[in-house]
This record gives structure tokens, sequence and C-alpha cells, in this order.
């Protein structure tokens, strides 16, 4: 446990917090605080998958600006040379993506480039199911990729919820679980716990009821909820009292995503024991980065949100010593086509980058940029497996075996500083 | 003015479950026996809100009572085969007409707490879970509301009739991905889950098992949300299945894998983990007579009532041995306290807690037990109850537990916690938390008599969020 | 306070008057006692024309019809209330009606002031009555506070000449002649008496703001509101609710700059006329008429002259709305409007994409259209031989004014049945019936109308929800017609020929126009009465007796109201809104 973060928890949880929660009992606080210390032996990395719904433009995103086919597939799309931000001398950030250049420059973001899958559907569910499902091949399996990584790091005394959902619209099937239940949560109340107005506050002396000793009937199921019981209290302490002395030291920009990573961020510093969290970025349905027409301009401004959000809960974890626990990947069901349809945007295609954010990155740009010339329907042809970024993340940033999650080993890249 | 929760009286209930017994249980015969009470195991407050718990959604003060009053067997006649009329409740609540499977999760919810026969409720939420269809991929509620109302017609009676049904089930199949299932392409998408999840479970058939029952199945269709049988698509050629040989049918493959063993044996476990414990599993020797019986007729009434009476169920191998699934965390709350509450938004809370009505997880249904439990959902229990209780917000004023104790002659700041500890746990709580319970003070002395409405919902709300009631 | 104190205080809110110290006529009108910084002021001039409206012969039996009212009337409470009213009548020697009338006759004004002070002026036509029934209440006070072992709480003072009581200790009035004024707290009182005594001084009416908004309530109004905006924009949650921008494109333009009128304005005003069965309300604020270059000014005419046109009617007309909305220039503004690109604003630039083939949505689509737009909703009628949903939703649609119809007419045709050709697919795609697409006639008017099959269903009479809707598309004239049944669509293609042939007036200086019809709100929802009592009972956990009582209070209060008028619009340099109420008493 770093300094940072203990000294984080004793202001949290200082003296007079502990007295004022309701009938919670010093002790009680106390002594899940030491035991939440001891438990900090675990790998305690923290994975936040962003969905860029509707199929992202990854040519309009990081643009092959030097590449002849790039402007004579794009009449009215073409972004102009001068406005980009350059990466080396034949790619560029979108004109709007100026805090993502940022973040690429000091090592904070790389970019994978052309990844898909080998069975690649073209309509936003099939597409999406595979993404989620992590499996190309049985399209109707039931359960999504982290639902399971959440059921294979399940044992019979976990009391954290191992993943969450952050946001507004239902659940994406990624995190459908067989057994564990992941929560959907769209603000920090969602996890705190409310009280009937005017709770005694002379309580405060007397114990918890779920600290007390049960005499011991065998019962395991008591102890394992009482258990819980307790953490979940001391959870939802810590992130009232993240909440409140964070509320508005961070900057983050006012767009709605924005405020989801702040969430994001506050969870993280509450240290509340998850180690997945699911944001979305699009409306999850229709729409979103689905640019068929008038393309220019809502792309653009799609683009800007989501590189100033990022950038902001970046830089928010950073400044609290943070961001060395966190990796951020983006993925969008499929790339675009090259060519512009007659509507001033772009069909559905396959390959597309994928961004990777956080502290322990060996950074720049992984993999070969697909060719425009060598096209699958039109559109760049993938070369990285997205289960090999699954596996990257799995094994060597979570430490969840991805064999049991993915069915098979897949080749982890070689991205991280771990 | 603080005042103490009186001391409970000599007879301390939260003793009655009787540990004297339980070198006894592992003999079938005593454990299957009839249940019947004597000086070393009373019939107790505990076991009749046991047996409420299990056996329906928890019971207000009066059932309470009249259990005490009516002993364990004559309650159990009622839960059984209730007296009232259950075809016209049915009647009125089938009559439903709805293009959205998000109402029907409220409309069931309120019958689960209206039904003058809870077990049958119980026991269609039970095969919800086993035949477990997901809305979100059959896209039409009528489908969905016939299928569960399939189930409940079914619930206690014939698990043979039941499977043949389901194998039929335009809901099921489309939901499994099996709408099409050719001669020349046989779908596995049915045969598979039937072996693995419906009838005989993991180990006890083969690969080449399921690709032959898949044959059997070939010719079956779901055109426009209609079943279809089209039989030249019909493969009517020789299989072999679990070691028995014929051009089989899909009803042979039922055939079959009713006859096997292993079919009776797995669903009496799974009923077991549902009406009695969940935490270790039976020895196949318990097991085993049950599961005996069971194969002759597949009478689900016969079997949960055997289990229901016995022995076993009233010892402390069943009590408190099951963690509340949502639904029946909250039904825990809003019955006792007499209420009907906005049921709409609480199909919408229970799918945060994870038990999402008409959308289970996948094929193998809601795992449950401590699958449920996690700091998040905890904490989303905490607040539900809050909801519930607090007496505005979503909920309104439905839920008074002061209203409900002064009903029932508790109208004191010493009497009212004694008579919810009652209600909700059935006294069954250890001393020391009870004593560091909220205390209820008496309000303000007013011209109209102090009026404790509001410490007595923080009471309620302290008890339903304690670990001991979240055990069923 | 006990209840029943409280009870007859909160008579006296209602009620009051007497003295005989001065002659009513030499007391100035009573606007001229509110303290300069009044906030709010509420004065009722003729509130015996409203009391013959609300406590007429007509609307008593309309009430007491009510199975609410008979629930109330017998419960204690209620009939603890009528004995009160009984003893008052007895000891004023009137009924309860003339008793009211003779106590209030003479105008009410009600104030907010700062520091919660909350002040009330009553004048009375009748000095001997108020007078009494300030005696039986007096004597009331005092034998309540007696009981309550206060009995000092009861008492009276004398200041600037006039005795002022209190009968709680908190509040304060005092009797001037036929006039009772009346102060939550002693210091709302001092004021208004310390501008009795000086007439001269500052006073609400020296206000100009108060002139202004009275000016715009009109003179002949029964009662008249004025608020002071620029204080009450202060408050917190008001500032808030002001500055909240709205990021849905469609609440934006059916709003089209009324929240910006109100955040540029000094005041607000209200006025009410009232008439047999009808009810007036007129609301005015001074904001200023929006600059031509704001992302708001699309609502704006920009000639003189120009506005909505009326409403079409139709048979079975639930509602209609005339809107005047420069769609062209809207979406033009939309990246000032909306700076977060909604999916759903993405995936309707996709559509419209494809349905037009690639035209520039603002300057090749949106431009064709004029700015009259009209809605109009209806009940349906089924027939028979074709089904009845089980679930009846009326039928809307949408009636836009086209610049160039010869031009755009095909370009529409083509983009409507593109969609539905895209639904068709879509649907087809999931194994769901799609929609059939015919080209009949209405008179001379070829429609397009697209429908599901009912031929193969055996039971016609409680058919899926999405029977109700056979989409048509209709271009009679210079009007492009999107309907969502052709029923609907057909009674508009007439509608529409008889209204080019009277050629129709805009309503000048309006830009939005609601009106709704009682009898047919109450038909539509007794249709679906089965429904609504289901949905109340799930979603409100009411038992089916209370859900049948909720849902018929709401039919019989829709019966009650024969039809509702709203419009807004700029006149003089102000927005204006009217509401017209017309009372259905039969």
């Amino acid at each position: 446990m770093s300094h940072t973060r203990r000294d984080f928890l004793k202001a949290a949880l200082g003296a007079s917090t502990l007295l004022s929660f309701a009938s919670a009992a010093p002790n009680f606080l106390t002594r899940s605080v030491m035991a939440a210390s001891s438990r900090r032996k675990e790998r305690d990395t923290v994975l936040v998958v962003v969905q860029l719904t509707g199929g992202n433009d990854g040519l309009n995103t990081v643009v092959p600006y030097d590449d002849d086919e790039y402007g004579r597939n794009r009449s009215t799309l073409r972004l102009p040379t001068k406005d980009l931000h350059k990466i080396g001398s034949a790619m560029g950030f979108h004109p709007r993506m100026g805090a993502f250049a940022r973040l690429y420059k000091d090592g904070f973001l790389s970019i994978v480039q052309g990844v898909g899958n080998p069975n690649p559907d073209r309509s936003h569910e099939g597409a999406m199911r595979i993404w989620h499902t992590a499996d190309p091949v049985r399209l109707n399996r039931q359960t999504g990729w982290l639902g399971r990584a959440a059921d294979s790091v399940w044992n019979p005394n976990t009391t954290n919820a191992p993943a969450v959902f952050v946001g507004p619209i239902a659940q994406p099937f990624a995190l459908n679980a067989e057994n564990v239940v992941v929560p959907s949560i769209r603000s920090l109340g969602d996890l705190t716990a409310g009280q009937i107005p005017g709770y005694p506050n002379d309580q405060s002396q007397s114990k918890h009821t779920s600290e007390l000793p049960r005499s011991d009937k065998g019962n395991s199921l008591l102890d394992f909820l009482q258990h819980c019981t307790l953490n979940t209290y001391t959870n939802s302490r810590r992130i009232e009292e993240v909440a409140k002395t964070t509320a508005n030291t961070a900057e983050y920009p006012s767009f709605q995503l924005a405020a989801t990573f702040r969430t994001v961020a506050q969870l993280i510093r509450a240290d509340v024991g998850i180690r997945i969290f699911f944001v979305e970025f699009g409306g999850g349905g229709i729409g979103g980065f689905d640019n068929h027409a008038n393309q220019l301009g809502n792309h653009c401004a799609l683009l800007h949100q989501l590189s100033e959000s990022v950038a902001a809960f970046v830089h928010d974890l950073r400044r609290d010593k943070l961001l060395d626990r966190v990796l951020l990947m983006t993925f969008s069901e499929f790339g675009r086509t090259l060519k512009e349809n007659g509507r001033r945007g772009t069909g559905h295609g396959s390959a597309a980058p994928v961004f990777l954010a956080g502290g322990r990155l060996k950074g720049g740009l992984i993999g070969p940029r697909p060719s425009l010339t060598d096209l699958d329907n039109g559109a760049p042809k993938f070369h990285t497996d997205f289960r090999r970024v699954y596996a990257t993340v799995l094994d060597r940033w979570l430490g969840f075996e991805s064999r049991i999650v993915l069915d098979k080993q897949f080749q982890p890249l070689d991205v991280l500083n771990v | 003015m603080v005042l103490q929760i009186d001391k409970p009286p000599a007879h301390d209930q939260s003793k009655q479950i009787h540990p004297a017994v339980t070198e006894k249980l592992t003999d079938p015969a005593w454990a299957w026996a009839a249940y019947q009470p004597d000086a070393q195991r009373p019939w107790t407050l505990a076991q009749a809100g046991h047996l409420y718990q299990r056996a329906a959604f928890g019971a207000n003060w009066d059932q309470l009572q009249q259990a005490l009053s009516d002993g364990p067997q004559r309650t159990l006649d009622k839960l059984l085969r209730p007296q009232a009329d259950i075809a016209a409740f049915n009647r009125t609540y089938d009559e439903y007409d709805t293009g959205s499977a998000d109402s029907l999760r409220a409309w069931w919810l309120r019958r689960m707490i209206l039904t003058p026969h809870p077990l049958l409720e119980k026991m269609t939420l039970f095969w919800h879970s086993h035949f477990a269809t997901n809305s979100a991929n059959v896209k039409n509620a009528r489908l969905m509301q016939q299928q569960v109302q399939f189930l409940r017609s079914h619930a206690l009676n014939s698990y043979r009739a039941m499977l043949k049904g389901i194998s039929r089930d335009p809901a099921m199949l489309i939901w499994l991905g099996a709408e099409a299932n050719r001669k020349a392409r046989p779908n596995e998408n049915f045969a598979r889950p039937l072996m693995e999840t419906f009838t005989l479970g993991p180990g006890n058939f083969t690969e080449k098992d399921v690709q032959e029952a898949a044959r059997s199945f070939t010719g079956w269709f779901v055109l426009r949300s209609q079943l279809r049988y089209i039989p030249r698509e019909h493969d009517g050629n020789l299989k072999q299945i679990l070691g028995q040989k014929g051009n089989f049918t899909g009803d042979d493959v039922i055939r079959i894998v009713l006859e096997q063993r292993a079919t009776a044996q797995t669903l009496v476990h799974k009923l077991y983990r549902w009406l009695i414990c969940e935490t270790e599993g039976p020895d196949a020797e318990l097991i085993a007579p049950l599961a005996k019986s069971f194969a002759k007729d597949y009478d689900i009434l016969k079997l949960a009532e055997k289990m229901l009476r016995s022995n076993l169920f009233f010892s402390p191998v069943a009590y408190h041995r099951r963690i509340k699934s949502p639904v029946e965390f909250a039904l825990g709350i809003v019955k006792p306290l007499e209420g009907v509450i906005s049921t709409t938004q609480l199909a919408q809370d229970l799918a945060d807690l994870g038990q999402n009505l008409y959308y289970p997880p996948t094929v193998k249904g809601w795992t449950g037990g401590r699958h449920w439990i996690n700091s998040a959902t905890m904490v989303r229990r905490h607040n539900l109850a809050l909801a519930l209780l607090k007496g505005s917000g979503p909920y309104g004023d439905k839920l008074n537990p002061w209203t409900v104790a002064k009903k029932h002659g508790c109208s004191t700041p010493e009497s009212t916690p004694r008579f919810l500890i009652d209600l909700f746990l059935q006294g069954d709580i250890e001393p020391d938390v009870r004593d560091a319970l909220p205390k209820i003070a008496k309000a303000s002395a007013g011209a109209d008599g102090g009026d404790l409405a509001e410490p007595v919902r923080r009471f309620a709300h302290a008890i339903v969020t304690l670990p001991e009631f979240q055990l069923a | 306070m006990s209840k029943r104190l409280g009870l007859i205080v909160a008579l006296t809110l209602v009620v009051f008057a007497a003295q005989n110290t001065m002659a009513a006529q030499s007391l100035p009108p009573a606007n001229q006692w509110i303290p300069q910084n009044a906030v709010i002021s509420l004065e009722l001039t003729r509130p015996k024309a409203l009391l013959e409206l609300l406590s007429g012969e007509k609307a008593t039996a309309a009430i007491t019809a009510l199975p609410l009212y008979q629930k109330q009337a017998s419960t204690p409470k209620f009939k603890e209330f009528l004995n009160l009213i009984n003893f008052m009548e007895i000891t004023l020697g009137t009924d309860w009606r003339t008793g009211l009338a003779k106590l209030t006759g003479g105008g009410i004004t009600f104030a907010v002031c700062p520091e919660d002070t909350v002040l009330m002026i009553i004048d009375a036509e009748d000095e001997d009555m108020l007078q009494k029934f300030h005696e039986i209440l007096l004597n009331m006070a005092r034998s309540e506070a007696e009981k309550q072992e206060q009995p000092n709480r009861v008492e009276s003072t004398q200041y600037e000449d006039v005795t002022a009581w209190t009968f709680n200790g908190k509040e304060a009035h005092a009797i001037i002649g036929k006039r009772l004024v009346f102060a939550n707290r002693p210091e709302g009182l001092k004021a208004v008496l310390q501008l009795r005594a000086r007439a001269a001084s500052e006073n609400l009416t020296s206000k100009a703001a108060y002139q202004a908004a009275r000016r715009a309530a009109g003179p002949d109004s029964v009662a008249t509101v004025f608020a002071d905006l620029l204080i009450l924009k202060n408050i917190p949650d008001i500032a808030a609710l002001l500055e909240q921008s709205s990021g849905n494109p469609l609440a934006a333009l059916t709003l089209a700059g009324i929240v910006e009128a109100v955040r540029d304005s000094s005041w607000l005003a209200l006025g009410l006329d009232c008439g047999e069965s009808k009810l007036i309300f007129r609301a005015s604020v001074d904001g200023k008429t929006t600059a031509s270059t704001s992302p708001v000014a699309f609502a704006i005419p920009n000639k003189s002259g120009e506005g909505i046109l009326p409403n079409l009617s139709v048979p079975r007309r639930i509602a209609a709305l005339s809107l005047y909305r420069d769609l062209h220039s809207f979406y033009a503004a939309k990246d000032d409007l909306f700076p977060e690109r909604t999916s759903g604003l993405i995936f309707f630039e996709n559509m419209m994409g494809i349905f037009f083939s690639g035209r520039d949505l603002t300057n090749e689509v949106l431009i064709e259209t004029k700015p009259e737009i009209r809605l109009v909703v209806a009940e349906q009628e089924y027939d028979p031989a074709i089904g009845t949903p089980q679930v009846k939703f009326p039928a809307f649609a949408l009636i836009f004014r086209l610049r160039h119809p010869e031009q755009f007419n095909e370009v529409a045709e083509e983009a409507w049945q593109k969609a539905v050709g895209l639904i068709n697919f879509t649907r087809g795609q999931q194994a769901m019936p799609g929609l059939i697409i015919d080209r009949p006639f209405q008179g001379k008017t070829k429609y397009t109308v697209a429908y599901f099959s009912t031929s193969g269903i055996e039971d016609k009479t409680n058919l899926d929800p999405r029977f109700n809707v056979r989409p048509a598309l209709a271009m009679p004239g210079e009007y492009l017609v999107l309907s969502s049944t052709d029923g609907l669509a057909q009674d508009l293609i007439d509608a529409l020929h008889q209204e080019t042939e009277q050629t129709p007036k805009p309503l000048a200086g309006t830009h939005s126009l609601v009106e709704l019809e009682g009898g047919r709100l109450s038909s539509i929802l007794e249709a679906n009465r089965k429904t609504l009592i289901q949905g109340n009972m799930v979603d409100k956990g009411s038992t089916q007796e209370q859900a049948e009582a909720n849902i018929d209070l709401f039919i019989s209060l829709a019966k009650f109201l024969d039809r509702a008028k709203l419009s807004v619009g700029v006149q003089e340099g102000l927005t204006r809104a009217q509401l017209e109420i017309k009372l259905n008493l039969q």
C-alpha cells in the first residue's frame, strides 16, 4: 500500500468522521480499515473498459494522412493535414483530439492498430455481441467476457463486487455473468447507504449490530453475511468520504462522459475492491459513432468529448498517484469503410484501433498500420485478434487467467511495464 | 426519553431449533418422516416463520399466530391446498394484456404479494429459474407471458408434462436459438440444455447423446412466433440415445431422459436446495428414497409436500440455511407489513439487486446463494429497505410498521420493538444484537400522544438490514 | 395552534371585514397599502364574479356529484366543517354564499413581501357582518387559548390610532372601516398601518414595474397577479431552473424561447377574467423580443402579420397544436443549441440521410418547409372488419406547409416509402410481419397508407397495440400530412381543402397554440379504462377499488372540462400567454 493511499484513508476516516457515522462504532470502522490494509497484499490493479458504440471510424481518429488512398476516398471527410496532431511522419490524431496527442506524447496513451476478429460481422448487433462474448464462433453464447472474468475470480468468501457498470443505459452484455451479480450504477449514491432522516446520533458510542459476535451455530452463511455487512458499511463510508473530499478538486469538462469518469475515479480512490469498470459512450443503441451521414461534425464532437474526458480522468488519477494502478482500454464493434458514402458518412467496416491509457504503458503505436489498398469489403483488414488485447488485460494487468475466460490461451501483447 | 426494549419472556424462542436431534438426520426414514412436535422439538414461532419463508414469501402477524395454533401439519395443509378460490384469483390475474415484459414483471410481483396460494407462485419462480428464458432475446411479451403462465399451471403438477410443453415452447426455442431445426443441420441448442440443465445434469450424457437428441428434435420450428412441425424436415432415421436405439422423435427423447435415474436425482437435488438447504448438498443416501419415488410419476406436489412436512425441513439442517433472493428479501418486508406497493418500481429495484424477473442471466437461471451478496448488492438491499420503509418517495407510505404494530395491540415504546422482532425475525436474535438496535424513543409529548411512526420506521429498517434477516 | 383554530384562521384567509370608525368610500384602493418592496401581489378585484362561477348552483351540483366529494363528505372532519358553517350561517343570519359575498365583495388583496411577510387586505361590503364575524372568531380564539392555558395569546393594542389584534401571538390584524388587514407577523401590519397614516408615501402602486404589469394584465380583470422577477430570479432554485439549458431538441423546439423570455424579464403579470362557465388567464412578461441573431429566433415571425395558422378541426379531435417554427433556422443553429451530440440526433441524421438520398438535411430538406406546423390528435374509429386493438391509442398527425410542393412531393413520397421499406426489412429480419403499402384516393387526393394485415387473425376484437398504427402520407395542395392512421389522414385532407377554400388568416403575433377537448379526452380514457386501472395498480400499488376510483376521478375531471386553449406569442414587445378554460357543468 502506498503512503499516499494510507494517508488518504487516515484523513478520510479520521476520528471525527468515525464518530459521526450513524450507528457505527469507532472500533468497528478502524478494524475494517485495518482489515482493508492487510488485504492490500493482493493485486489491486484496475481495468476501465470504454465502449464506443456504433462503430468508430478509426481512419478519421488516427489519420494516415500521408496515404494517398485516404485523401482519394474521402472527398468531404478528409481532415486537413495541417490541423492534425502528428504522430511521427505518417499518422496524426484528429484535430479535436489534442488532449489525446498530449497523453500520447507523455507516454500515457498507446494505440493498438488493426484490431478485429476472424469472423467479422457487419451488423451492429452481431459485431457487438462478438466483442462482448469474446466468442466469434458460438454466436448464442450466454455470458460476456467480463462476466466470465468476474465469475473466474469469485470465491465463497468474496464480499466486494468484482466489476461494475457505470452509466445510465442497460448493462452491456460483456458483463453478463452466470453466477456473480455485476451491479450497474449511475452515481456514487447507488453505492452509499442512506438513512431515514432523524437517525439518532447518540448511537455512535454503541456497537454496530453487524460487528457484534454471534454465538456459533455452525452457520457459515451467517458468518459470511455478517462479514459482508461490515464490509458494506465500511465501503459506503469510504465512498461518502471520497465524494465529500474530492467533489470539486479535480477538473472535468462538463460532458456526461466526463462525469462518468469522475465517478469511476472516485470509486478507484475509495478503494472498495472493484477491479473492473465498464463505461459506455455513444448511447449503447442506435446512433453514437454510427456516422452514416454528416459524419464530419458529429464525429468531431464525439472524439473531442472522448479525448477531453479521458485526459481529465488520467490527470485526476495521476495527481493522486493512482494512475499506476489503472489501465483504460477503448473498443468499438467495428471500424468503418475507407470510402465515404454519398451522404458524407461511412459504412460499417472491420478493423479499428484500440486505445490504451494508463500509467504503466510502454507507449507508442502497436502493430503495423493496416493497408488502405488491401481491403476487406472496402474496409481495412484486421491483423491483431481482439482476444489478444483481452488476454493482455486479463493476464498481464488484472492477473486473472485469460485461458478460463477466453477458452484458450491468446498471445498477450507486449504493451505494459509490469 | 429513551426506553429499553423489554426483555424476552422466559421461553426464549431464539433457541427453538432443536440441535439435540441432529444425529438422527442422516437416517432417511426419520429425516423424511412427517414432523410431529414434541417436548424436545416444540412447534414455535420461529418454525412457523421458517415454513412461511420457504413455502411462501413470508407471513403477516395473523398468519404466524394462526400457524402457531394450527400446528405444522395443518398449516401445511393450507399452504399446499388452500381453501380460497384460487381459480378466480388466477383468472383475474391471467387477464392481463401488455406489450412489454417490464410490465409483466410488475404484474407478477403484485400477484406474489396478493395470491391466496403463495406456494404456487414460489414454485413458479423456481421453474422460471429452472427453465430460465430471457425476454431480451425473445422480444415478445406475449410469448413470455404464455411461458410463465404455462409454468404456473404445471408448477405443482407433473414434471413430465411440463418438460414436454417446454420442448414446444416458442419463447424457450427462440431464446436458445433453436427456432429452426432442420434435417440437414440438426440444432443442438435445445438438446444440450435439455440434458445438461433441465434433466440429467453434467456428466450423465455424452456429446453423441446431444447430437442424436438434436436429430430427434428435427422438424420443429418457430415461425412468426408460432410453433410449427414440418414433417419433411424431420430426420426419421435410427438414433442411439443413452443406450436406447430407435427412430426417435422429440417426445421419445423426453421419455428417455425421464427414465434415467440421474434426472430424478438432479431434480430432487435442485428442489432440496430451493426448499431445504443450499449450504451443502445432501448425500445420495438421503436423496435416494425421494428420487426413487419421484421417478415413478414426476409428481411435483407430492415431492414438495414430502420435503416440507419432513423432520429434516424443521431441523437445523434447513433453518436459516438459505440466503434470501432479492424477491424473497423485498417481499419479506412487504408481506409482514400488510401493504401493497408499487411493483413497477419494485421490479426495477430487484433488477438492480440481481434478480430481474423475465430476464434471468443465462439458461441456468439464477445461481443465487452467496452469489446474491456482495458489498454493492448489500448496500442496495439497505437502500431498497429504506425506500420501502421511509414513508415517502417512490413507494409512498404504503408500508407503516407503526400502524401494523398498533393494529396488533403493540402501541408502546416497550412492546413495539418486541413485536417487530417477532414479526420479522420470529424473535430469533442474539440479546446483544437486540440491545444494539436503535432505541425507540418516545416522541416529544404532544397533545395527541407520542406518535412513534418515525422511530419505528428506523427500528424496522435496522432489523431488515441485519445479516440475520438476509437468511431464509 | 389547534386544528380547529387552524381551520378558522384558514377560513379567515378566504373571508372577513368590519368596524365603523371610518366610512368605506374614504379608504384608498387596497394596493396603495401594500409596501413597495412586495415581491408578489394577488388582487381579487371582483371576488363575487369568481364566487358566482365556482359556488354557483351548476358548479356545486357538479362537484357534489363527484365520488371523491361524496367520500370526503362522509368523514368526521368534513362534518365538523359543515357544523361550523351552519353555526356561522345562524349567527350571521345569512346563507354561506351570501355571507361570503358580503364579507369579501369589495375585493381581496394578497401580497408576499421580503422576510417571509404575508399580507392580506379584505374589503367587505357589509360592515356589521364583518364585525359580527370578527366577534365570533374572537370568542373562539379566546376559549381555545384558555383551554391551552395561555389566555394572553389573544390580545389587542393601539397602533397609529387603530386597534390591532392578535389571536395566537404571531399573526396580527386590524379592522378599519369595511376593511380587514391581516399579516402573518406584527411587522407586516405595522408597515400597512404606516402607509395608511402617510397616504402620499411610496407604495406598490408607485413602482414602475407594477404599473407596467397592471397595464399588461388588463384593467377589467377579476384578478391580477404581479411578480417581481428581478427579485425572484435571485432565489437559487428558480435561478437554477432558468439556467438549465435543455439538451433535448424536441423540448427546445416546443418551448421556443419561453424560458429565455422569462430569464430576460423584470416582471410577470397575470390577469384573470371569468364569465359564464369560463375562465381566462392571461400571462405576460416584459422580456425583450428575442434578437434575430439568437438561436431561438426560429419561433419569432420575421414579418409583422405572420403567425400560426388556426388549428384544424377534424371529427373526434382530442387536441390540436399549431406552431410557428422555422425548422431550417432551428436545425442550422443546432451546434449552438446542443453542443453535446446525443446518439438520437446522430441516428436521426443517419436515417434522414438514407430517406432523402443524401440530400443535406438543413439546406435541402428542412428549407422546404414553411414555419407553420400543426399537430392534430384524435380518437380513432375502428372498422370491426379490420379489427379492434385491446389498447386504443389516439391517432396523431403532423401537418407541414411546403415552399415548393410540386418539386418536393416526390422527394417526400420516396423518403416515406423508404422508411416503410426499412421498417419492413428490419421486421422481416426478426421474422415479424411487415406493412403493406396502398395508394387510395380521398376525394381527388391520392395518399399513401401502410398497414398490417389482420386477415390471418381469428379474434379481431383483441388485437396487438401495433394495429393502432396505419401510417399514412398525404400531400393535399401545399400541405404535407404525416399521420399515424389513414382515417385521420382522410379527415385532414378534407379539413385542409375546406381551409384552403376559405383562405385561413394567420393569428399574428402568436407562435404557439394548443387546444384540448375535455369530452374527447374523457372518451379515450374511458375506452382504455381497464388498461389504465391495471397500470395504476402496479405503478401505485393501489387496490383495484382505489385504482378504479383514481381513474374514474380523472375521467370525470376531464368531463368537467369542455375545452382549454393556450396561446403564446409576442405582442407589443411582450411575451404573452393566454389560457382559456371552458367548463362543462351540465
